[in-house]
């Protein structure tokens, strides 16, 4: 009898470890409400441009989404570990803010962001990239399917009228930051996890 | 030592000795955890474990002590914050842990 509990208590120690190894490698941040924010950020940066032209529209609401981003993710960060991958992940999506800035920033204030259709391929296809290494990372399906919205999008717009890029562009930015973030967050709060965890 | 059929002595293999610093229950549960992440803070593993924060502090001391985990302590939006990872130590004890567990156990864990 004890030589049995003593094999049944080693069997449980091994147990505990592949589900503590396991359970440290599963737990992931939860990122679905960064993909609203920035998704409602960009209508802001779209209305304010459209509404008086201003240079500053796109720098201004770019970066106070990355301070809101910041402080938020900052805050919550003690609930979840860091991983190899969530770091990974992270870097890509730090990259892309970094870049979208700078390069609205200068194109804003030397005054070459005059075509509507360039410059709205040019985020349609910076985000379709960012989606797309983080969906080929986490193999995540719903994630490729928005970056490969963000591709449409970028050919796309670069064709018809002023009118119609506006509007594929402010389709695609429902799709694939509204729709997916609030898809994300649903996801999170039934503690779902799909394919691969949320990862901006 | 057993003695065979011809009389001839032969002696039992030897088996291994569990580390008491892995063994313990709670210390295992923080070792596993923190071999599958880069580093953890001190509220993630007292959610995962369930423990309270003065055994949890006590068990992540021992583990400390024997070198199987590194402490760093810092300060995010002025809120202090108290990261674990294991260390290249802990990470070897834990899988010598794994090695002696899988020989004592033998046979019972094969498919």
């Amino acid at each position: 009898m004890q030589d049995h509990t003593t094999e049944q208590e080693l069997k449980d120690r091994l147990s505990l470890i592949e589900n503590m190894i396991a359970e440290g490698r599963r737990d992931t941040e939860s990122w679905g409400w960064v993909f609203v924010l920035w998704g409602v950020d960009y209508y802001f940066a779209l209305a304010w441009s459209a509404w008086n032209h201003s240079a500053w529209a796109w720098p201004i609401t770019i970066l106070v989404a990355v301070v809101i981003t910041v402080v938020v993710a900052s805050s919550k960060a003690g609930n979840h570990p860091r991983t190899t991958m969530g770091r990974a992940i992270g870097c890509i999506w730090i990259a892309l803010g970094i870049s979208m800035f700078l390069l609205f920033l200068a194109l804003g204030l030397s005054g070459r962001l005059t075509d509507q259709h360039l410059f709205f391929a040019v985020i349609a296809a910076i985000l379709g990239m960012a989606n797309g290494a983080s969906a080929l990372i986490l193999r995540w399906k719903i994630q490729l399917a928005c970056a490969a919205a963000w591709w449409v999008a970028a050919v796309a717009t670069c064709f018809g009228t002023d009118a119609q890029s506006m509007i594929v562009i402010l389709a695609a930015i429902f799709l694939c930051q509204i729709v997916f973030g609030v898809y994300g967050v649903i996801a999170d709060a039934q503690g779902r996890r799909g394919r691969g965890p949320v990862h901006a | 030592m057993r003695r065979g059929a011809e009389g001839a002595v032969r002696s039992m293999p030897e088996l291994p000795e569990l580390n008491p610093v892995v063994h313990g229950r709670l210390r295992l549960a923080l070792l596993s955890l923190l071999a599958g992440v880069e580093q953890a803070e001190f509220t993630w593993l007292r959610a995962k474990t369930e423990a309270t924060d003065g055994n949890l502090g006590a068990q992540l001391l021992k583990l400390e002590e024997a070198g199987y985990v590194a402490v760093e302590k810092k300060f995010v939006l002025r809120k202090p914050q108290t990261l674990y990872r294991i260390t290249e130590a802990g990470r070897q004890a834990l899988t010598e842990y794994v090695q002696a567990l899988k020989q004592l156990l033998g046979p019972a864990i094969e498919p």
